[in-house]
């Protein structure tokens, strides 16, 4: 025979090699890289969906509601229902039908957005995430869609949060709104492709505490097929991949902000109609009581989000309504920055004790600065200066002192740096810019020149003269019950007598018998301030007041600007009288 | 009869009949995965095709093998090689390939042709060393695998190579001259393999082209051996279906995941135009684990070793022959099957004998078999 025994015996082993050597390498494969190929799997096979927790109401002081969020429900669409075979174009069709049909039997209009187009880009992005197609629905919709939803599958009502400003256009520069945005999440390695859009602080307090108010979004893993689809039918009844909850989400916080909400209230509508802002602060610690700016806002137009045409609106406006005015308005702080010259030149080495005589007019070389009494007032010492605001002898000042002395002090206030304060934006301003140029400190000291300052820095002067000398950094998220009154960031390097003399100065300008601001007093208490109107040219005046009460202890300052006024004495000064009137009461005759 | 009963290889017949089976449950369950009704009862076809299989079986099992080689292999072998002509002259174009006739695949049919004629050459008494003798045979051999890689099909035509050649060896065909010439092909498929890695992983631009136009490869072949020497390269493109093939197996770990509840398949990752044929062992073992994927391969041991058995207690070249050359292709599909799914081998369009589906190539398995059984129940006989 030509086919010997060997050669059967010699092939028999070539098999049995054969099969252990694929026996060992499925060994290999199946038992000892086992968790590779099986995170494999989960990576390819799963997708990561952000959960995001349920955003955190902003409070005023009192408790009131001032953001909000309410449960918004939406007729949903679940692609994977709808899938066909064929091109992606076939899948597409099928869903736009069904939207058809669905919009048909429940007497709805098919929404316009919802063209195939989008429906196309859904699916290529976000195939596993359900397509909103009706949103916002009341309750008789909701029932008439329940009623037929047996005939729809694929359709569901969904959940989702929705902002709310219950109180409209109250204190909106501080609450600032929230916009839509896709989450991120770059913590861990595994993808992240499936996302709904979610509530995003983009301006204001719902900005700057936006991962406060937020909390932290959870993680739920949903298998997906190779297509992107979630499984259906018996691919989901068979695997064992399913939804799982890889972190649950964190609900955000409440924000209880420093706000007194009556204070807020009377402040927005002492400046309705004008240009301007407000700033009111606790003294003692720099609370913010009131801050508003005008014209304003409605945030509820930002919800969900804005469109283009009211955007542009908002931001083509000449008043500009989006601008925060009280944080990042910048001005000029005309007299109001007198009291600041006043207690600098306690540091020039001037003697103060000599009388200077007011003739109406301040020269230097060519410069003339005028009173705004143009016959002159006469005989001034410190505090008669402050009270009758006289341009001469603070011009005079000034000059004696020079920038340098006087600059360091308004620092010290904190002027030319933000204030700190727990929101955005807020600009610095400045106190001196080129070209320099003779007579720049006559003009800076009248709170002119180059000066630039915020209401905010104004109302953060006014605090610091009102507690005899403590800067403190304002600020409107409320202090936790017990913990340690704030710190001032500066104390004014200044003897309490010398802050005490320009007190003195601005009392006088409210109750003194020729003061400036007489229009602010007629309180039940006793109180001090400083009117100021600062030139901007062609003729236009920025109008000023700042003002504390009650004058031996007081629990609260404000700064108030009114834009092309005609004076601070005449246009803020009545604003500012009703606004402590609402605290301290009317005086009675 | 109670003799033939006695003789009949209960071994070889029950691991058959044992791997059909598992073929009806791994068909059905990657049927569970898709949405047509045709593919979703497949097994059902395979089931009804495994029984008119047997009857061929036994029919072949109770007829002489020496008759069947005598009268049948030349017919057989003629209208094999007619039917291929035919395939392309008249074929169906599926998926860039003419490949089936009607109802069934051609080439699967040649397959046991070639192997039967081989045998009834090479299995007379008279020796064949000369080196007229290793021309007809690598002839036998050569007619029909050109016509099929004229489909093309490569694997099918190169699934033939081991089998003759086993069998060319085995008969002492010319050794002097086939030796050499398998040794220095095997020198060739090595160059080869080296050759695509280096144009593969050249900077040079102008070194790749050059070694390409030496090389006599299509793209997609090209793309199989670059994927074969570096799966990892381009796991979404060319290398998706062995990436995916490898997570199906890998992921199954020991005891898988359960019949029917394979996630790769599921969710469509395994490729479904696939995972009931050429990749259907990446079901079985993901659904059965390295316990169910191990035990198949235990089925097939014992297959071809009782194969094995009945060629040795066989007292005749033709039988030994024939029973050589069907035990080597089928031991070929499954390693190739098996190999190419884990990445042991470039990826081939193989069916996993008795377990694909396939209509045609389980027929011709069970009627080969058939003529095992016959060499089993029939070796004492004298002619």
């Amino acid at each position: 025979m030509k086919v010997s025994v060997w050669s059967l015996l010699a092939l028999a082993a070539l098999f049995s090699l054969g099969l252990a050597e694929l026996a060992v390498e499925l060994h290999r494969v199946q038992v000892v890289d086992v968790a590779a190929f099986k995170a494999d799997l989960a990576h390819q096979a799963t997708r990561r969906m952000r959960k995001p927790g349920i955003r955190g109401r902003i409070l005023d002081a009192k408790g009131g509601v001032l953001a909000e969020s309410r449960a918004r429900r939406d007729i949903v669409c679940d692609l994977s229902a709808f899938l066909e075979n064929g091109g992606l174009a076939n899948t597409v069709t099928a869903v736009d039908d069904a939207i058809t049909r669905l919009a048909d039997a429940l007497g709805f209009d098919r929404p316009a957005s919802l063209t195939t187009a989008r429906i196309t880009r859904h699916i290529r992005t976000q195939s596993a995430v359900p397509l909103c197609v009706w949103r916002d629905l009341d309750e008789t919709s909701l029932a008439r869609f329940e009623e037929r939803a047996a005939g729809f599958p694929g359709f569901s009502v969904e959940s989702h949060a929705e902002r709310i400003y219950p109180r409209g256009t109250f204190a909106a520069h501080l609450i600032g709104y929230t916009g839509r945005d896709r989450g991120t999440e770059d913590t861990d390695d595994v993808r992240m492709l499936a996302y709904e859009l979610e509530m995003k602080g983009r301006a204001g307090l719902e900005a700057f505490y936006d991962d406060y108010l937020a909390g932290v979004a959870g993680a739920v893993r949903i298998p997906v097929d190779a297509r992107g689809f979630k499984p259906r039918g018996a691919a989901r009844d068979n695997i064992a991949l399913g939804e799982t909850e890889e972190r649950a989400a964190q609900d955000g916080l409440d924000l209880e902000l420093t706000i007194d909400p009556d204070l807020q209230a009377v402040v927005e509508k002492q400046l309705d109609g004008v240009h301007g802002a407000c700033v009111a602060l606790n003294p003692h610690d720099g609370a913010v009581l009131a801050l508003a700016s005008s014209p304003t806002f409605n945030p509820n137009d930002f919800v969900p989000f804005v469109s283009a045409k009211r955007y542009h609106e908002l931001s083509e406006d000449p008043g500009h309504p989006l601008l925060n005015r009280a944080t990042a308005g910048l001005y000029a702080p005309g007299s109001t920055f007198k009291p600041v010259t006043a207690l600098a030149a306690f540091h020039s080495g001037i003697n103060l004790q000599a009388a200077y005589e007011c003739t109406g007019v301040y020269k230097l070389g060519d410069m003339r600065l005028h009173c705004w009494n143009r016959w002159g007032q006469g005989p001034m010492d410190l505090y008669h200066a402050i009270e009758q605001s006289c341009n001469p002898y603070f011009a005079r000042l000034g000059y004696l002192m020079g920038t340098n002395t006087l600059f360091r002090t308004a620092r010290e206030f904190g002027f030319e740096a933000k204030t700190g304060i727990d929101y955005a934006p807020e600009r610095s301003g400045s106190l001196v810019a080129p070209p320099f140029y003779p007579g720049l400190a006559c003009q800076s000291a009248i709170g002119q020149g180059r000066l630039q300052v915020t209401p905010l820095q104004m109302a953060v002067e006014c605090a610091t003269f009102a507690n005899g000398g403590k800067v403190f950094t304002p600020f409107l998220k409320k202090r936790a019950d017990g913990s340690p009154p704030p710190e001032p960031v500066r104390t004014l390097s200044f003897k309490p007598e010398e802050i005490e003399h320009v007190r003195s100065g601005m009392r006088a300008v409210v109750e003194g018998p020729k003061g400036t601001g007489k229009a602010i007093g007629g309180l039940k208490v006793s109180c001090a301030g400083k009117t100021g109107t600062a030139q901007i040219g062609g003729g236009e005046k920025d109008t000023w007041i700042i003002a504390f009460a009650p004058y031996e202890n007081p629990t609260i300052a404000v700064a108030m600007v009114v834009e092309r006024g005609d004076s601070g004495g005449k246009t803020v000064a009545p604003r500012i009288h009703a606004i402590l009137a609402s605290i301290f009461g009317e005086k009675e005759e | 009869m109670l003799k033939k009963l006695l003789q009949f290889n209960w071994l070889t017949f029950l691991s058959m009949v044992a791997l059909a089976v598992i073929g009806v449950i791994f068909i059905k369950s990657a049927g569970e995965a898709r949405t047509a009704a045709s593919l979703q009862d497949a097994w059902r076809l395979h089931a009804a095709t495994a029984l008119f299989g047997l009857i061929l079986y036994f029919t072949l099992s109770f007829l002489d093998y020496r008759k069947i080689l005598d009268l049948g292999s030349t017919p057989y072998f003629l209208i094999a090689v007619i039917l291929l002509v035919a395939v392309l002259a008249f074929g169906e174009r599926v998926y860039g390939g003419k490949r089936w006739l009607l109802f069934f695949q051609p080439s699967e049919v040649a397959k046991l042709a070639v192997i039967l004629m081989v045998a009834k050459v090479f299995g007379r008494k008279r020796p064949a060393d000369t080196f007229l003798d290793l021309l007809y045979g690598l002839g036998l051999l050569a007619l029909p695998a050109f016509l099929i890689l004229a489909e093309p099909d490569l694997g099918t035509a190169l699934v033939l190579v081991p089998a003759i050649l086993v069998m060319l060896l085995c008969a002492r065909v010319c050794l002097r001259v086939l030796i050499p010439v398998l040794a220095v092909s095997l020198l060739a498929v090595v160059a080869i393999l080296g050759a695509v890695q280096v144009a593969e992983t050249t900077s040079n631009p102008q070194t790749k082209a050059n070694i390409y136009r030496c090389l006599p490869l299509k793209e997609h072949q090209r793309a199989r051996l670059r994927t074969f020497l570096n799966p990892d390269a381009d796991p979404y493109g060319g290398g998706w279906n062995l990436r995916q093939a490898k997570i199906s197996i890998g992921s199954g770990s020991l005891t898988g995941k359960g019949i029917g509840k394979g996630e790769q398949k599921f969710l469509g990752y395994l490729p479904p135009s696939v995972s009931m044929n050429d990749f259907i062992f990446c079901v079985l073992a993901e659904e059965t684990g390295f316990a169910g994927a191990s035990a198949v391969l235990g089925l097939f041991g014992i297959l071809l070793l009782s194969g094995i058995w009945t060629a040795l207690r066989c007292n005749d070249d033709r039988g030994r022959l024939t029973v050589i050359g069907i035990l080597t292709l089928v031991f070929a599909h499954v390693y190739v099957n098996i190999a190419m799914s884990i990445g042991l081998m470039p990826i081939t369009g193989l069916p996993l004998p008795f377990i694909s589906a396939g209509k045609t190539f389980l027929v011709v398995l069970l009627a080969a078999f058939g003529i095992i059984q016959s060499v089993s129940l029939h070796r004492e006989e004298e002619t």
